[in-house]
Protein backbone atom coordinates (compact mmCIF):
# COMPACT_ATOMS: atom_id res chain seq x y z
CA UNK A 1 0.00 0.00 0.00
CA UNK A 2 2.71 1.90 -0.16
CA UNK A 3 3.75 4.77 -2.36
CA UNK A 4 7.48 4.15 -3.80
CA UNK A 5 8.89 7.40 -5.31
CA UNK A 6 12.29 5.71 -5.81
CA UNK A 7 15.30 7.20 -4.86
CA UNK A 8 13.93 10.90 -4.54
CA UNK A 9 14.17 10.87 -1.02
CA UNK A 10 13.97 14.77 -0.46
CA UNK A 11 10.42 14.48 -1.21
CA UNK A 12 9.87 10.95 -0.17
CA UNK A 13 8.78 12.56 3.60
CA UNK A 14 6.36 15.04 2.52
CA UNK A 15 4.63 13.12 -0.31
CA UNK A 16 4.00 10.33 1.68
CA UNK A 17 2.77 12.43 4.51
CA UNK A 18 0.32 13.90 1.75
CA UNK A 19 -0.48 10.22 0.00
CA UNK A 20 -0.32 8.63 3.83
CA UNK A 21 -3.33 10.71 4.58
CA UNK A 22 -5.40 9.77 1.82
CA UNK A 23 -4.31 6.41 2.26
CA UNK A 24 -5.32 6.18 5.74
CA UNK A 25 -8.31 8.03 5.06
CA UNK A 26 -9.30 5.45 1.78
CA UNK A 27 -8.27 2.85 3.90
CA UNK A 28 -10.27 3.01 6.43
CA UNK A 29 -13.69 3.45 4.39
CA UNK A 30 -12.37 0.95 2.32
CA UNK A 31 -12.33 -1.05 5.60
CA UNK A 32 -15.79 0.09 6.72
CA UNK A 33 -17.45 -0.69 3.62
CA UNK A 34 -16.01 -4.38 3.83
CA UNK A 35 -16.63 -4.74 7.19
CA UNK A 36 -20.38 -3.95 6.31
CA UNK A 37 -20.31 -5.77 3.03
CA UNK A 38 -19.04 -8.84 5.06
CA UNK A 39 -22.09 -8.49 7.51
CA UNK A 40 -24.75 -7.86 4.81
CA UNK A 41 -23.06 -10.94 2.84
CA UNK A 42 -23.29 -13.08 6.14
CA UNK A 43 -26.54 -12.26 6.73
CA UNK A 44 -28.12 -12.83 3.71
CA UNK A 45 -26.32 -15.98 3.09
CA UNK A 46 -27.68 -17.06 6.08
CA UNK A 47 -31.35 -16.01 5.14
CA UNK A 48 -30.69 -18.02 2.11
CA UNK A 49 -33.08 -21.26 1.24
CA UNK A 50 -31.66 -23.91 4.02
CA UNK A 51 -31.88 -21.70 7.10
CA UNK A 52 -35.34 -20.90 6.69
CA UNK A 53 -36.36 -24.04 5.60
CA UNK A 54 -35.28 -25.31 9.60
CA UNK A 55 -35.88 -21.97 11.13
CA UNK A 56 -39.31 -21.17 10.51
CA UNK A 57 -40.75 -24.29 11.36
CA UNK A 58 -38.38 -24.41 14.38
CA UNK A 59 -40.53 -21.25 15.80
CA UNK A 60 -43.74 -22.83 15.39
CA UNK A 61 -42.72 -26.09 16.86
CA UNK A 62 -41.09 -24.40 19.81
CA UNK A 63 -44.40 -22.00 20.46
CA UNK A 64 -46.31 -25.17 20.29
CA UNK A 65 -43.91 -27.16 22.52
CA UNK A 66 -44.38 -24.14 25.20
CA UNK A 67 -47.81 -23.82 24.79
CA UNK A 68 -49.54 -27.20 24.04
CA UNK A 69 -47.47 -29.62 26.07
CA UNK A 70 -48.51 -29.48 29.60
CA UNK A 71 -45.85 -29.11 32.11
CA UNK A 72 -47.78 -31.23 34.64
CA UNK A 73 -47.52 -34.61 32.28
CA UNK A 74 -43.74 -34.78 31.88
CA UNK A 75 -42.70 -33.14 35.02
CA UNK A 76 -44.60 -35.67 37.30
CA UNK A 77 -41.95 -38.03 36.45
CA UNK A 78 -39.21 -36.06 38.33
CA UNK A 79 -39.87 -37.01 42.02
CA UNK A 80 -37.27 -37.97 44.09
CA UNK A 81 -39.06 -41.25 44.29
CA UNK A 82 -39.27 -42.10 40.93
CA UNK A 83 -36.79 -44.75 39.80
CA UNK A 84 -33.60 -43.01 38.88
CA UNK A 85 -33.75 -44.92 34.79
CA UNK A 86 -37.30 -43.40 34.75
CA UNK A 87 -36.49 -40.00 35.86
CA UNK A 88 -33.30 -38.83 34.26
CA UNK A 89 -34.78 -39.69 30.94
CA UNK A 90 -37.70 -38.27 31.64
CA UNK A 91 -35.62 -34.76 32.73
CA UNK A 92 -33.75 -34.82 29.64
CA UNK A 93 -37.40 -35.36 27.33
CA UNK A 94 -38.90 -32.48 29.51
CA UNK A 95 -35.82 -30.40 28.79
CA UNK A 96 -35.65 -31.13 24.83
CA UNK A 97 -39.18 -30.67 24.54
CA UNK A 98 -40.58 -28.10 26.78
CA UNK A 99 -38.52 -24.83 26.88
CA UNK A 100 -36.32 -23.03 24.83
CA UNK A 101 -34.77 -20.25 26.70
CA UNK A 102 -33.28 -19.88 29.94
CA UNK A 103 -36.19 -17.38 31.15
CA UNK A 104 -38.27 -20.13 30.71
CA UNK A 105 -35.98 -23.24 32.00
CA UNK A 106 -34.78 -21.09 34.90
CA UNK A 107 -38.46 -20.96 36.28
CA UNK A 108 -39.20 -24.06 35.44
CA UNK A 109 -35.85 -25.85 36.84
CA UNK A 110 -37.13 -24.08 40.03
CA UNK A 111 -40.88 -25.15 40.15
CA UNK A 112 -40.03 -28.77 39.34
CA UNK A 113 -36.99 -28.28 41.89
CA UNK A 114 -39.39 -26.88 44.40
CA UNK A 115 -41.96 -29.41 44.32
CA UNK A 116 -39.95 -32.28 44.60
CA UNK A 117 -37.73 -33.36 42.35
CA UNK A 118 -34.43 -34.66 43.28
CA UNK A 119 -31.06 -32.04 42.43
CA UNK A 120 -29.75 -34.83 40.12
CA UNK A 121 -33.34 -34.62 37.03
CA UNK A 122 -33.48 -30.99 38.01
CA UNK A 123 -30.11 -30.39 37.46
CA UNK A 124 -30.65 -32.92 34.48
CA UNK A 125 -33.36 -30.92 32.95
CA UNK A 126 -31.43 -27.71 33.41
CA UNK A 127 -28.19 -28.71 31.61
CA UNK A 128 -30.47 -30.21 28.53
CA UNK A 129 -32.71 -27.68 27.86
CA UNK A 130 -30.20 -25.05 26.68
CA UNK A 131 -28.63 -26.83 24.38
CA UNK A 132 -30.70 -29.98 23.56
CA UNK A 133 -34.02 -28.87 22.66
CA UNK A 134 -35.15 -29.23 19.06
CA UNK A 135 -34.14 -25.34 18.07
CA UNK A 136 -30.92 -25.78 18.76
CA UNK A 137 -30.53 -28.89 17.20
CA UNK A 138 -32.39 -27.71 14.48
CA UNK A 139 -29.94 -24.81 13.78
CA UNK A 140 -27.01 -26.98 14.38
CA UNK A 141 -27.70 -29.61 11.98
CA UNK A 142 -28.79 -27.04 9.24
CA UNK A 143 -25.74 -24.41 9.52
CA UNK A 144 -22.89 -26.84 11.15
CA UNK A 145 -24.14 -29.86 9.52
CA UNK A 146 -25.98 -33.11 10.72
CA UNK A 147 -22.65 -34.88 12.34
CA UNK A 148 -22.92 -31.97 14.86
CA UNK A 149 -26.43 -32.12 15.75
CA UNK A 150 -26.00 -35.96 16.26
CA UNK A 151 -23.02 -35.30 18.30
CA UNK A 152 -24.42 -32.41 20.21
CA UNK A 153 -27.80 -34.38 21.02
CA UNK A 154 -26.08 -37.79 22.46
CA UNK A 155 -23.50 -36.20 24.37
CA UNK A 156 -25.48 -33.51 25.84
CA UNK A 157 -27.81 -36.68 26.85
CA UNK A 158 -25.13 -38.50 28.03
CA UNK A 159 -23.15 -35.38 29.94
CA UNK A 160 -26.45 -34.03 31.38
CA UNK A 161 -27.73 -37.12 32.58
CA UNK A 162 -24.33 -37.65 34.19
CA UNK A 163 -24.02 -34.43 35.99
CA UNK A 164 -27.55 -35.08 36.94
CA UNK A 165 -26.26 -37.83 38.84
CA UNK A 166 -22.47 -36.39 40.08
CA UNK A 167 -24.84 -33.45 41.62
CA UNK A 168 -27.10 -35.73 43.26
CA UNK A 169 -24.30 -38.05 44.87
CA UNK A 170 -22.28 -35.00 45.90
CA UNK A 171 -25.33 -33.12 47.40
CA UNK A 172 -27.42 -36.31 48.62
CA UNK A 173 -27.62 -34.91 52.57
CA UNK A 174 -29.06 -31.65 51.19
CA UNK A 175 -31.23 -34.25 48.89
CA UNK A 176 -32.75 -35.88 51.65
CA UNK A 177 -33.26 -32.75 53.90
CA UNK A 178 -35.09 -31.12 50.90
CA UNK A 179 -36.92 -33.81 50.27
CA UNK A 180 -38.67 -33.85 53.92
CA UNK A 181 -39.44 -30.21 53.54
CA UNK A 182 -41.41 -30.61 50.16
CA UNK A 183 -43.43 -34.18 50.38
CA UNK A 184 -46.14 -33.00 47.67
CA UNK A 185 -46.64 -35.04 44.53
CA UNK A 186 -46.82 -33.36 41.18
CA UNK A 187 -50.41 -32.18 40.81
CA UNK A 188 -52.07 -32.38 37.66
CA UNK A 189 -52.54 -35.69 35.46
CA UNK A 190 -53.12 -33.87 32.32
CA UNK A 191 -51.99 -35.30 28.89
CA UNK A 192 -51.68 -34.38 25.55
CA UNK A 193 -54.56 -34.13 23.24
CA UNK A 194 -54.81 -35.91 19.91
CA UNK A 195 -55.02 -32.74 17.90
CA UNK A 196 -51.83 -31.02 19.92
CA UNK A 197 -49.83 -34.39 19.38
CA UNK A 198 -50.82 -34.06 15.48
CA UNK A 199 -49.79 -30.75 15.43
CA UNK A 200 -46.72 -31.39 17.13
CA UNK A 201 -46.05 -34.55 14.41
CA UNK A 202 -47.06 -31.97 11.64
CA UNK A 203 -44.73 -29.34 12.22
CA UNK A 204 -41.44 -32.40 12.83
CA UNK A 205 -42.25 -33.73 9.89
CA UNK A 206 -42.31 -30.04 8.08
CA UNK A 207 -38.74 -29.27 9.93
CA UNK A 208 -37.45 -32.35 8.25
CA UNK A 209 -39.44 -32.47 4.87
CA UNK A 210 -37.50 -29.04 4.41
CA UNK A 211 -33.76 -29.83 5.85
CA UNK A 212 -33.41 -33.80 4.87
CA UNK A 213 -30.86 -34.23 2.03
CA UNK A 214 -32.63 -37.44 0.66
CA UNK A 215 -33.81 -38.24 -2.35
CA UNK A 216 -36.90 -38.23 -3.37
CA UNK A 217 -37.13 -34.81 -1.37
CA UNK A 218 -34.06 -33.59 -3.51
CA UNK A 219 -34.76 -34.69 -6.92
CA UNK A 220 -36.37 -32.62 -9.64
CA UNK A 221 -39.68 -33.62 -10.49
CA UNK A 222 -41.12 -30.50 -12.76
CA UNK A 223 -39.61 -27.85 -14.64
CA UNK A 224 -41.51 -24.61 -15.45
CA UNK A 225 -39.55 -22.21 -18.17
CA UNK A 226 -40.61 -18.94 -17.19
CA UNK A 227 -39.43 -16.14 -19.84
CA UNK A 228 -38.34 -13.46 -17.39
CA UNK A 229 -35.62 -11.44 -19.34
CA UNK A 230 -34.09 -9.58 -16.48
CA UNK A 231 -33.78 -12.60 -14.08
CA UNK A 232 -29.84 -13.63 -15.22
CA UNK A 233 -29.00 -10.35 -14.84
CA UNK A 234 -30.26 -9.64 -11.62
CA UNK A 235 -28.81 -12.79 -10.06
CA UNK A 236 -25.39 -11.32 -11.41
CA UNK A 237 -25.25 -7.92 -10.30
CA UNK A 238 -26.02 -9.95 -6.75
CA UNK A 239 -23.07 -11.72 -7.47
CA UNK A 240 -21.11 -8.77 -8.55
CA UNK A 241 -21.87 -7.39 -5.37
CA UNK A 242 -22.38 -10.16 -2.44
CA UNK A 243 -18.96 -11.75 -3.66
CA UNK A 244 -19.12 -15.49 -3.58
CA UNK A 245 -16.18 -17.56 -2.03
CA UNK A 246 -16.86 -20.83 -1.04
CA UNK A 247 -13.65 -21.29 0.33
CA UNK A 248 -14.41 -18.37 2.87
CA UNK A 249 -17.33 -19.89 3.60
CA UNK A 250 -19.48 -16.98 2.09
CA UNK A 251 -22.38 -18.15 -0.03
CA UNK A 252 -23.61 -15.09 -1.90
CA UNK A 253 -27.01 -14.41 -2.81
CA UNK A 254 -28.95 -16.02 -5.45
CA UNK A 255 -32.01 -15.04 -7.55
CA UNK A 256 -34.19 -17.05 -4.47
CA UNK A 257 -32.53 -15.59 -1.64
CA UNK A 258 -33.78 -12.50 -2.89
CA UNK A 259 -36.72 -13.42 -3.51
CA UNK A 260 -37.21 -15.12 0.33
CA UNK A 261 -35.41 -12.27 1.67
CA UNK A 262 -38.41 -10.17 0.38
CA UNK A 263 -40.78 -12.30 1.50
CA UNK A 264 -39.17 -12.18 4.55
CA UNK A 265 -39.86 -8.21 4.55
CA UNK A 266 -43.40 -9.05 3.84
CA UNK A 267 -44.04 -11.18 6.66
CA UNK A 268 -41.59 -8.55 9.04
CA UNK A 269 -44.33 -5.65 7.62
CA UNK A 270 -47.16 -7.44 8.75
CA UNK A 271 -45.95 -9.55 11.32
CA UNK A 272 -46.68 -7.03 14.48
CA UNK A 273 -50.33 -6.29 14.04
CA UNK A 274 -51.29 -10.03 13.02
CA UNK A 275 -49.52 -11.65 16.00
CA UNK A 276 -49.21 -8.94 18.86
CA UNK A 277 -53.00 -9.27 20.26
CA UNK A 278 -53.56 -13.08 19.07
CA UNK A 279 -54.32 -14.45 22.29
CA UNK A 280 -57.56 -12.29 21.77
CA UNK A 281 -57.81 -13.65 18.53
CA UNK A 282 -57.00 -13.97 14.66
CA UNK A 283 -57.53 -11.35 11.99
CA UNK A 284 -57.13 -10.51 8.55
CA UNK A 285 -53.18 -9.63 9.26
CA UNK A 286 -52.99 -12.69 11.49
CA UNK A 287 -54.17 -15.07 7.49
CA UNK A 288 -51.88 -12.61 5.95
CA UNK A 289 -48.95 -13.66 7.88
CA UNK A 290 -49.33 -17.64 7.79
CA UNK A 291 -49.97 -17.56 4.64
CA UNK A 292 -47.01 -15.52 3.51
CA UNK A 293 -45.05 -17.84 5.83
CA UNK A 294 -46.11 -20.80 3.91
CA UNK A 295 -45.58 -19.25 0.97
CA UNK A 296 -41.89 -18.45 1.82
CA UNK A 297 -41.82 -22.15 2.85
CA UNK A 298 -42.92 -23.82 -0.56
CA UNK A 299 -40.57 -21.02 -2.26
CA UNK A 300 -37.44 -22.28 -0.28
CA UNK A 301 -37.95 -26.02 -1.37
CA UNK A 302 -38.05 -24.95 -5.27
CA UNK A 303 -35.03 -24.08 -6.86
CA UNK A 304 -35.31 -21.19 -8.95
CA UNK A 305 -32.28 -20.66 -11.45
CA UNK A 306 -31.92 -18.12 -13.63
CA UNK A 307 -31.18 -18.45 -17.43
CA UNK A 308 -30.25 -16.71 -20.17
CA UNK A 309 -33.81 -14.73 -21.21
CA UNK A 310 -35.99 -17.47 -18.99
CA UNK A 311 -36.51 -18.68 -15.09
CA UNK A 312 -36.21 -22.35 -14.24
CA UNK A 313 -38.90 -22.92 -11.49
CA UNK A 314 -37.66 -26.18 -10.08
CA UNK A 315 -40.39 -28.37 -8.41
CA UNK A 316 -38.69 -30.83 -6.67
CA UNK A 317 -39.67 -33.94 -4.18
CA UNK A 318 -39.10 -31.33 -1.18
CA UNK A 319 -42.05 -28.98 -2.52
CA UNK A 320 -44.72 -31.91 -2.42
CA UNK A 321 -42.85 -32.87 0.83
CA UNK A 322 -43.65 -28.64 2.32
CA UNK A 323 -47.00 -29.38 0.98
CA UNK A 324 -48.25 -31.94 2.58
CA UNK A 325 -46.48 -30.73 6.02
CA UNK A 326 -48.55 -28.25 5.20
CA UNK A 327 -51.38 -29.02 5.11
CA UNK A 328 -51.29 -31.80 7.90
CA UNK A 329 -50.10 -28.64 10.42
CA UNK A 330 -53.57 -27.05 9.07
CA UNK A 331 -55.04 -30.33 9.31
CA UNK A 332 -54.90 -30.49 13.02
CA UNK A 333 -54.43 -27.04 14.12
CA UNK A 334 -57.96 -26.52 13.24
CA UNK A 335 -59.12 -29.05 16.03
CA UNK A 336 -57.39 -27.61 18.84
CA UNK A 337 -59.22 -25.07 21.37
CA UNK A 338 -59.06 -21.67 20.81
CA UNK A 339 -57.40 -20.97 23.65
CA UNK A 340 -54.64 -23.45 23.04
CA UNK A 341 -54.12 -22.32 18.82
CA UNK A 342 -53.47 -18.60 19.89
CA UNK A 343 -51.54 -19.66 22.80
CA UNK A 344 -49.92 -21.32 20.40
CA UNK A 345 -49.13 -18.78 17.78
CA UNK A 346 -48.77 -16.25 21.21
CA UNK A 347 -45.48 -18.27 22.11
CA UNK A 348 -44.16 -19.10 18.50
CA UNK A 349 -44.40 -15.13 18.19
CA UNK A 350 -42.70 -14.19 21.36
CA UNK A 351 -39.68 -16.41 20.43
CA UNK A 352 -39.87 -14.69 17.15
CA UNK A 353 -39.65 -11.13 18.92
CA UNK A 354 -37.24 -12.42 21.37
CA UNK A 355 -34.60 -14.53 19.01
CA UNK A 356 -35.13 -13.45 15.77
CA UNK A 357 -33.81 -9.72 15.58
CA UNK A 358 -31.12 -11.18 18.09
CA UNK A 359 -29.96 -13.49 15.85
CA UNK A 360 -29.99 -11.04 12.82
CA UNK A 361 -27.83 -8.99 14.60
CA UNK A 362 -25.52 -11.29 15.90
CA UNK A 363 -25.28 -12.94 12.08
CA UNK A 364 -24.17 -9.82 11.16
CA UNK A 365 -22.13 -8.97 13.62
CA UNK A 366 -20.46 -12.54 12.95
CA UNK A 367 -20.47 -11.49 8.99
CA UNK A 368 -18.17 -8.42 10.25
CA UNK A 369 -16.10 -10.26 12.37
CA UNK A 370 -15.32 -12.59 9.94
CA UNK A 371 -13.03 -9.65 7.56
CA UNK A 372 -11.29 -8.91 11.03
CA UNK A 373 -10.61 -12.22 12.26
CA UNK A 374 -7.45 -14.13 10.98
CA UNK A 375 -7.76 -17.73 10.39
CA UNK A 376 -4.09 -18.02 12.09
CA UNK A 377 -5.15 -16.79 15.48
CA UNK A 378 -7.73 -19.08 15.40
CA UNK A 379 -5.69 -22.36 14.09
CA UNK A 380 -3.07 -21.67 16.67
CA UNK A 381 -5.33 -21.26 19.83
CA UNK A 382 -8.01 -24.17 18.59
CA UNK A 383 -6.61 -25.70 15.78
CA UNK A 384 -6.34 -29.20 16.74
CA UNK A 385 -8.24 -31.32 19.66
CA UNK A 386 -6.19 -30.49 22.59
CA UNK A 387 -7.31 -30.06 25.96
CA UNK A 388 -5.88 -26.46 26.17
CA UNK A 389 -7.98 -25.99 22.79
CA UNK A 390 -10.92 -27.40 24.13
CA UNK A 391 -10.60 -25.40 27.71
CA UNK A 392 -10.02 -22.45 25.65
CA UNK A 393 -13.30 -22.67 23.58
CA UNK A 394 -15.28 -23.37 26.54
CA UNK A 395 -13.57 -20.61 28.45
CA UNK A 396 -15.12 -18.64 25.44
CA UNK A 397 -18.08 -19.51 25.42
CA UNK A 398 -18.43 -19.02 29.38
CA UNK A 399 -17.75 -15.44 28.89
CA UNK A 400 -18.82 -14.48 25.47
CA UNK A 401 -22.55 -15.01 26.17
CA UNK A 402 -24.53 -15.16 23.20
CA UNK A 403 -28.50 -14.96 22.72
CA UNK A 404 -30.02 -18.32 22.32
CA UNK A 405 -29.61 -19.80 18.81
CA UNK A 406 -26.74 -17.10 18.06
CA UNK A 407 -24.19 -19.43 19.03
CA UNK A 408 -24.85 -21.50 16.27
CA UNK A 409 -23.55 -19.02 13.77
CA UNK A 410 -20.69 -18.24 15.66
CA UNK A 411 -20.06 -21.13 15.44
CA UNK A 412 -20.36 -21.87 12.13
CA UNK A 413 -17.59 -18.41 11.85
CA UNK A 414 -15.11 -20.01 13.80
CA UNK A 415 -15.30 -23.85 11.80
CA UNK A 416 -14.79 -21.49 8.71
CA UNK A 417 -12.06 -20.09 10.03
CA UNK A 418 -10.08 -23.30 11.09
CA UNK A 419 -11.22 -24.05 14.44
CA UNK A 420 -11.37 -27.83 15.22
CA UNK A 421 -14.77 -29.64 15.39
CA UNK A 422 -13.94 -30.72 18.98
CA UNK A 423 -13.26 -27.51 20.78
CA UNK A 424 -15.86 -26.37 18.13
CA UNK A 425 -18.77 -28.80 20.26
CA UNK A 426 -17.13 -27.90 23.59
CA UNK A 427 -17.91 -24.60 22.57
CA UNK A 428 -21.89 -25.17 21.26
CA UNK A 429 -22.21 -27.59 24.71
CA UNK A 430 -20.69 -24.35 27.47
CA UNK A 431 -22.33 -21.26 25.93
CA UNK A 432 -25.90 -22.08 25.94
CA UNK A 433 -25.04 -23.21 29.62
CA UNK A 434 -23.32 -20.53 31.48
CA UNK A 435 -25.09 -16.82 31.25
CA UNK A 436 -24.18 -15.01 34.45
CA UNK A 437 -28.08 -14.07 34.02
CA UNK A 438 -29.26 -17.25 34.53
CA UNK A 439 -26.73 -18.80 36.80
CA UNK A 440 -28.05 -15.61 39.29
CA UNK A 441 -31.31 -16.80 38.62
CA UNK A 442 -30.08 -20.64 39.72
CA UNK A 443 -28.21 -19.70 42.74
CA UNK A 444 -31.25 -17.87 43.86
CA UNK A 445 -32.98 -21.37 44.02
CA UNK A 446 -30.25 -23.85 44.89
CA UNK A 447 -27.64 -21.94 46.96
CA UNK A 448 -23.90 -20.77 45.28
CA UNK A 449 -22.73 -24.03 46.57
CA UNK A 450 -24.57 -25.67 44.38
CA UNK A 451 -24.42 -23.54 41.71
CA UNK A 452 -20.50 -23.28 41.49
CA UNK A 453 -20.13 -27.36 41.25
CA UNK A 454 -23.18 -26.93 38.42
CA UNK A 455 -20.73 -24.36 36.89
CA UNK A 456 -17.94 -26.77 37.30
CA UNK A 457 -18.88 -29.89 35.77
CA UNK A 458 -20.63 -28.02 33.36
CA UNK A 459 -17.20 -26.84 31.88
CA UNK A 460 -15.28 -30.11 32.43
CA UNK A 461 -18.22 -31.91 30.58
CA UNK A 462 -17.71 -29.91 27.65
CA UNK A 463 -13.78 -29.86 27.49
CA UNK A 464 -14.70 -34.10 27.77
CA UNK A 465 -17.37 -33.99 25.23
CA UNK A 466 -14.89 -31.57 22.92
CA UNK A 467 -12.26 -34.17 23.06
CA UNK A 468 -14.72 -37.44 22.22
CA UNK A 469 -15.82 -35.23 19.34
CA UNK A 470 -12.69 -34.00 18.50
CA UNK A 471 -11.17 -37.36 18.55
CA UNK A 472 -13.90 -39.08 16.51
CA UNK A 473 -13.13 -36.64 13.84
CA UNK A 474 -9.32 -37.50 13.71
CA UNK A 475 -10.36 -41.12 13.30
CA UNK A 476 -10.53 -42.67 16.25
CA UNK A 477 -12.52 -45.68 16.11
CA UNK A 478 -16.01 -46.26 17.67
CA UNK A 479 -14.90 -49.21 19.98
CA UNK A 480 -12.31 -47.35 22.03
CA UNK A 481 -14.34 -44.17 22.25
CA UNK A 482 -17.74 -45.92 23.04
CA UNK A 483 -15.42 -47.98 25.78
CA UNK A 484 -14.80 -45.13 27.23
CA UNK A 485 -18.32 -43.17 27.71
CA UNK A 486 -19.41 -47.06 29.05
CA UNK A 487 -16.84 -47.48 31.53
CA UNK A 488 -17.65 -43.60 32.41
CA UNK A 489 -21.27 -43.91 32.57
CA UNK A 490 -21.35 -47.39 33.98
CA UNK A 491 -18.74 -46.15 36.93
CA UNK A 492 -21.24 -43.29 37.91
CA UNK A 493 -24.42 -45.75 37.38
CA UNK A 494 -22.28 -47.86 40.26
CA UNK A 495 -21.24 -45.11 42.57
CA UNK A 496 -24.96 -43.82 42.26
CA UNK A 497 -26.22 -46.73 43.27
CA UNK A 498 -23.80 -48.24 45.95
CA UNK A 499 -24.17 -44.73 47.35
CA UNK A 500 -28.25 -45.04 47.69
CA UNK A 501 -27.83 -48.44 49.14
CA UNK A 502 -25.39 -47.62 52.09
CA UNK A 503 -27.85 -44.55 52.90
CA UNK A 504 -31.40 -46.97 53.10
CA UNK A 505 -29.24 -49.40 54.65
CA UNK A 506 -28.37 -46.22 57.27
CA UNK A 507 -31.92 -44.37 56.43
CA UNK A 508 -33.03 -45.05 60.68
CA UNK A 509 -30.36 -43.13 61.83
CA UNK A 510 -30.29 -40.07 59.62
CA UNK A 511 -33.56 -39.05 60.95
CA UNK A 512 -32.66 -35.14 61.78
CA UNK B 1 -58.61 -1.70 45.74
CA UNK B 2 -56.74 -4.85 44.34
CA UNK B 3 -53.16 -6.21 44.86
CA UNK B 4 -52.08 -7.27 41.37
CA UNK B 5 -48.92 -9.13 41.38
CA UNK B 6 -47.36 -10.53 37.74
CA UNK B 7 -44.67 -13.04 38.87
CA UNK B 8 -41.45 -13.12 36.30
CA UNK B 9 -38.21 -12.47 35.70
CA UNK B 10 -39.10 -10.09 33.05
CA UNK B 11 -39.26 -11.94 29.88
CA UNK B 12 -41.79 -10.94 26.95
CA UNK B 13 -45.08 -13.29 28.77
CA UNK B 14 -44.52 -11.31 32.33
CA UNK B 15 -44.30 -7.75 29.88
CA UNK B 16 -47.63 -9.10 27.81
CA UNK B 17 -49.55 -10.71 31.56
CA UNK B 18 -48.39 -7.37 32.62
CA UNK B 19 -50.10 -4.89 29.58
CA UNK B 20 -53.08 -7.23 29.83
CA UNK B 21 -53.86 -6.64 33.49
CA UNK B 22 -53.53 -2.92 33.36
CA UNK B 23 -55.80 -3.27 30.46
CA UNK B 24 -58.44 -5.13 31.95
CA UNK B 25 -58.46 -2.86 34.95
CA UNK B 26 -58.71 0.29 33.19
CA UNK B 27 -61.57 -1.26 31.22
CA UNK B 28 -63.76 -2.44 33.89
CA UNK B 29 -62.62 0.95 35.76
CA UNK B 30 -61.41 -1.11 39.25
CA UNK B 31 -58.88 0.57 41.33
CA UNK B 32 -55.27 -1.56 41.37
CA UNK B 33 -51.92 -1.51 42.67
CA UNK B 34 -49.52 -3.28 40.39
CA UNK B 35 -46.76 -5.25 41.75
CA UNK B 36 -44.20 -6.90 39.66
CA UNK B 37 -41.92 -9.75 41.41
CA UNK B 38 -39.05 -10.85 39.66
CA UNK B 39 -37.43 -12.37 42.57
CA UNK B 40 -36.97 -16.25 42.19
CA UNK B 41 -37.85 -17.10 46.22
CA UNK B 42 -40.45 -14.73 46.03
CA UNK B 43 -42.11 -16.47 43.15
CA UNK B 44 -41.62 -19.61 44.06
CA UNK B 45 -43.56 -19.20 47.54
CA UNK B 46 -46.60 -19.07 44.97
CA UNK B 47 -46.23 -22.43 43.81
CA UNK B 48 -46.73 -22.14 40.41
CA UNK B 49 -44.70 -24.35 37.84
CA UNK B 50 -44.25 -22.43 35.26
CA UNK B 51 -44.19 -18.22 34.93
CA UNK B 52 -45.90 -15.84 33.57
CA UNK B 53 -47.97 -15.68 36.76
CA UNK B 54 -51.05 -13.26 38.10
CA UNK B 55 -51.86 -12.76 41.55
CA UNK B 56 -55.05 -10.85 42.51
CA UNK B 57 -55.69 -10.38 46.08
CA UNK B 58 -52.70 -12.93 47.20
CA UNK B 59 -54.57 -15.64 45.29
CA UNK B 60 -52.94 -16.98 42.70
CA UNK B 61 -55.35 -17.23 39.59
CA UNK B 62 -53.26 -18.19 36.31
CA UNK B 63 -50.14 -19.30 35.41
CA UNK B 64 -48.24 -20.22 32.65
CA UNK B 65 -49.92 -18.81 29.98
CA UNK B 66 -51.29 -15.26 29.33
CA UNK B 67 -55.18 -15.06 29.81
CA UNK B 68 -57.46 -12.91 27.71
CA UNK B 69 -58.98 -9.41 28.83
CA UNK B 70 -62.29 -10.99 29.75
CA UNK B 71 -60.56 -13.54 31.87
CA UNK B 72 -59.22 -11.62 34.07
CA UNK B 73 -61.65 -8.58 34.12
CA UNK B 74 -63.88 -11.58 35.55
CA UNK B 75 -60.89 -12.18 37.95
CA UNK B 76 -61.21 -8.61 39.43
CA UNK B 77 -64.83 -9.22 39.91
CA UNK B 78 -64.66 -11.75 41.96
Amino acid sequence: MGLNLGLINVFDRPMSRIFGIFERRAFSMDFVLKLLNGGAGTLAAYLAAHVLLCLLPAFFIAGAMAALIPKASITRWLGRNTPAHVSYPAAALAGSLIAVCSCTIVPLFAGIYRKGAGIGPATTFLFFAPAGNILALACTGSILGPEFAIARLLLCLLFGIGIGMLMAMIFRRDDVSHDAETDQLFAGQATLAPAATGVLLSLVGLLLAGTLKLWPLTDAVWTVDVPLAWAQAWQNSLFAWLPFDAARGEEGVSFQGSVLIGLLLLIAACAWRGMENIVEGANHWTWLVLGLTAITLLVAAMRLTPGPGTLAIVITGRVFAVALALWAVWHFARELAADDWRAWLWEAWRFVKQIFVLLIVGVFIVGMLRQIIRPEWIESLAGSNTVQANAVAVGFGVFMYFPTLVEVPVARLFLDLGMHPGPLLAYLMADPELSLQSMLMVAAVIAWTKTSVYVGLVALFSVCAGLLYGAWVDGAGWLPLGTVLALVLAGLIATLWYLKRRELAHAPTRIF
Amino acid sequence: MLTIKILGPGCANCRKLEAVARDAASAAGVQAEFVKVSDMKEIMAYDLISTPGLVINEKLVSSGRIPTLAEVQKWMAV
